[in-house]
């Protein structure tokens, strides 16, 4: 594996018939001289390989979207990247408290504009292609039936989740959308807010809610929610997935380089394979 | 009154209690060193421990048949207990403790004030228990137990904490419930003395058995300054060898 | 300063966390009793399942209560399909959670205060002619009831700072479950500092007002004798 152009260095293996003949306490000198360098190179090695890692605060919708891309990534670069997936409103939280991000994939332009207030982040390297849509999920093997977003005012659902919709994007995506369809009154009250999307999915999953609203792409990896309803784009609020390169970052080259491609086309085929909307060009 | 303890059997820590004995006196006196199982008897004749074996009578109702399964609970046996650390309930007043069993509808001889004046402690009843003195709490103990109207009265060394002075205040009061009561008592004592004031029969017990049973008298007979020089002598040397004083160096 | 919702969270926890504490009385009362005073051959086991709530982490403890009583669970499956009752997600699982999560804490005083009221003065009321539950009314629980009532305030202190399991098997709602507790977390996690620390100040009055009680009543008893 090559890293930052250096070759792995091998520890010098001992041949007997080419070796000259010394006395005992250089040939001591010199196994200890061999040790000591074999193992500064393996700490160099170490060093370096943690040098290569990026680490990327991610929304939970793109996890596994993500995982794939980084996979084939790894292999091409020879960088290493490390994710931390949540609301994105709890790590850019993190974040301005000086987590150790490199770059930042939030779920809605919100949270991006307020880290690049506090110049947080590094404005030349702000991404926006990534889109997504909205759907009303109901457990697999659940009788509800819920064709629109009206069904949910109805008596039968008692309990929807969402992500918490004071912060999670997800959340204010689903508000913003049953606000603009008057229908948020009625709701409001069976409302259970969740840390994140994949936890409203979860919560779907184990039939402790009737409902829920999560992402098309987070439905579509389920087995065990059935969607019933798609919001379409034009009937909800924009959805717009921000990337940037975090100013703080010690590997703003390598970060950079992630960014790029992740805006590529061999990136987006893997977002469009997992269900999300891939704008041409912002 | 006839009380009958026959074939006692009740395994303690270091030996088993094995009793088998017909009482007929109405003060007696079990007389023993501690640790020889008086106060498991009185617990078993109050019917808070179940023996192995027993069959345990008084008067003409049977309290323990352990052959029939029969074994009468501590609160129908009206048996009254002073136990050796008198038991007062701290929580209760003088009064409180008193009236705790009280049976009002009984025989005049156990009506509250009776026993109150027999007792003397009118003075005392709004008093709290742990501000009593000791011949004071001896005194409530004894008149609580009284004031359930009970068919015998269980006494475990009731003087053994008092100083001699307070001893002979209180003897009057014990002597008072034996005449003026009538109740039939049992006596745990180690004190001869005690023993020969206010008991008619004395039961001496060694290891869970009685050894000895007879008058008063007779236990005692020699019980005169010489025994207790003897007995005085005998512990005495015990003592220069390392070892404890017996039981029996005070006995002929 | 503090607004109506605020002031909604507070009134909730207090409510909830007395009444938990209410219902798991008799329970803790019962256990602590027998713990006292009988042995039987499988009573560490009973002990070790008693603390477990203590000594496990509470979202564990919220875990398995979730998959208990959850729509799909063993009781509350049975509740949902029979009763029509939910409990997740409700404020009955709010409920649950604070008595769950401090119910040790009660047995264990409970316990002691019982096994330090001395069995001869029981023996003796017996002998005095009380029946059993007079005997426990009338001397164990008068004796017992200073340990027993700083058992309960401890449970009470320790439901209002519940945190870990109400929120696994609970939820935040706003309204609904939404504790002080729950609520300081939140407030953090949506960067409002100063809001968290509002309902902080309040959640330390609480707790100091709970411990200044049973000082109280702790000096209180000893006054009669």
């Amino acid at each position: 594996m090559k890293l930052l152009g250096l070759n792995p260095i091998a520890t010098p293996v001992k041949h007997p018939t080419v070796q000259p003949r010394y006395s005992i306490h250089s040939a001591v000198v010199n196994s200890v001289l061999r040790r000591l360098t074999a193992g500064f190179v393996v700490a160099l090695i170490w060093c370096a390989a943690r040098a290569g890692d990026l680490t990327v605060f991610a929304a939970a919708s793109l996890s596994d979207a993500l995982k794939e891309i980084a996979v084939i990534y790894e292999k091409q670069s020879g960088d290493r990247v490390v994710f931390n997936f949540g609301a994105s409103s709890v790590l850019a939280r993190q974040i301005e408290e000086g987590a150790p991000a490199d770059i930042f994939f939030s779920a809605d332009e919100a949270k991006m504009d307020g880290l690049e207030k506090l110049g947080l982040i590094l404005k030349e390297t702000r991404r926006s292609r990534l889109s997504n849509s909205l759907v009303i999920v109901v457990a697999a093997d659940s009788p509800l039936q819920v064709p629109s977003a009206h069904d949910l005012a109805g008596d039968k659902v008692k309990r929807i989740a969402l992500a918490d919709p004071k912060a999670v994007p997800a959340g204010v995506y689903a508000r913003a959308y049953l606000e603009k369809a008057r229908l948020w009154p009625a709701v409001e009250r069976k409302i259970v807010p969740t840390e994140n999307v994949r936890a409203a999915l979860a919560a779907v999953e184990s039939g402790n809610v009737d409902a829920g609203i999560v992402y098309k792409t987070d439905a579509r990896i389920s087995r065990k929610v059935r969607v019933t309803c798609e919001v379409k784009p034009e009937e909800g609020p924009p959805i717009s997935y921000p990337m940037a390169v975090v100013k703080e970052s010690s590997r703003i080259e390598a970060g950079k380089r992630f960014v790029r491609h992740l805006d590529s086309g061999e990136a987006g085929r893997v977002f469009e394979k997992y269900g999300f909307i891939v704008r041409k060009q912002r | 009154m006839k009380l009958l303890l026959q074939r006692i059997c009740l395994p303690l820590k270091e030996f088993t209690l094995e009793v088998d004995v017909e009482i007929q006196s109405q003060v007696t006196a079990i007389f023993g060193p501690s640790g020889a199982g008086k106060t498991s008897l009185l617990d078993l004749v109050a019917g808070l421990r179940s023996p192995k074996c027993a069959l345990i009578q008084l008067n003409d109702r049977v309290l323990t048949n352990t052959a029939r399964g029969l074994n009468v609970s501590a609160r129908s046996r009206e048996i009254g207990y002073v136990p050796q650390d008198l038991a007062l309930f701290p929580h209760l007043s003088v009064r409180g403790n008193l009236l705790f069993g009280y049976k009002a509808a009984s025989n005049s001889l156990f009506r509250f004030e009776h026993v109150i004046d027999v007792m003397e402690i009118q003075p005392l009843l709004s008093r709290g228990v742990t501000a009593l003195s000791g011949g004071e709490k001896q005194r409530v103990a004894l008149a609580r137990a009284l004031l359930t109207a009970p068919r015998l009265v269980l006494l475990d060394e009731p003087l053994a904490s008092l100083d001699l002075k307070l001893k002979a205040k209180i003897i009057p009061y014990l002597c008072r419930v034996r005449d003026e009561f009538h109740l039939p008592m049992l006596y745990v004592t180690h004190d001869p003395a005690e023993a020969a004031v206010l008991c008619d029969e004395v039961l001496v017990m060694e290891h869970g058995r009685f050894v000895r049973q007879g008058k008063a008298e007779g236990i005692f007979a020699d019980f005169s300054a010489t025994l207790a020089a003897d007995g005085h002598s005998r512990r005495v040397e015990r003592l220069k060898l390392g070892e404890k004083p017996q039981f029996s160096d005070d006995l002929r | 300063m503090m607004s109506a919702e605020d002031w909604q969270i507070v009134w909730f926890t207090a409510w909830v966390s007395a009444l938990s504490t209410l219902v798991i009385l008799p329970f803790g009362l019962a256990a602590g009793l027998l713990l006292a005073r009988r042995d039987w051959p499988s009573k560490s086991g009973v002990e070790t399942i008693l603390s477990l709530p203590l000594v496990m982490p509470p979202v564990a403890t919220g875990l398995i209560l979730l998959k208990l009583l959850g729509r799909r669970g063993a009781l509350g499956g049975f509740l949902h399909d029979t009763l029509h009752l939910d409990i997740v997600f409700t404020w009955l699982a709010v409920l649950v959670s604070l008595s769950v999560m401090s119910f040790p804490l009660l047995v264990r005083s409970v316990r002691v205060a019982f096994e330090e009221v001395n069995p001869r003065l029981e023996q003796i009321a017996r002998t005095l002619g009380a029946s059993d539950l007079r005997v426990f009314w009338a001397i164990t629980m008068p004796l017992a009831a200073r340990g027993i009532i700083a058992g309960m305030i401890l449970a009470f202190a320790r439901a209002l700072g519940e945190f870990g399991a109400t929120i696994m098997v609970a939820g935040n709602i706003p309204g609904q479950t939404s504790t002080l507790s729950l609520a300081i977390f939140q407030s953090v996690q949506l960067g409002q500092d100063s809001h968290a620390f509002r309902l902080l100040a309040v959640s330390v009055v609480l707790a100091f007002a709970a411990v200044w009680a049973s000082e109280y009543l702790a000096r209180r008893k000893r006054a009669p004798l």
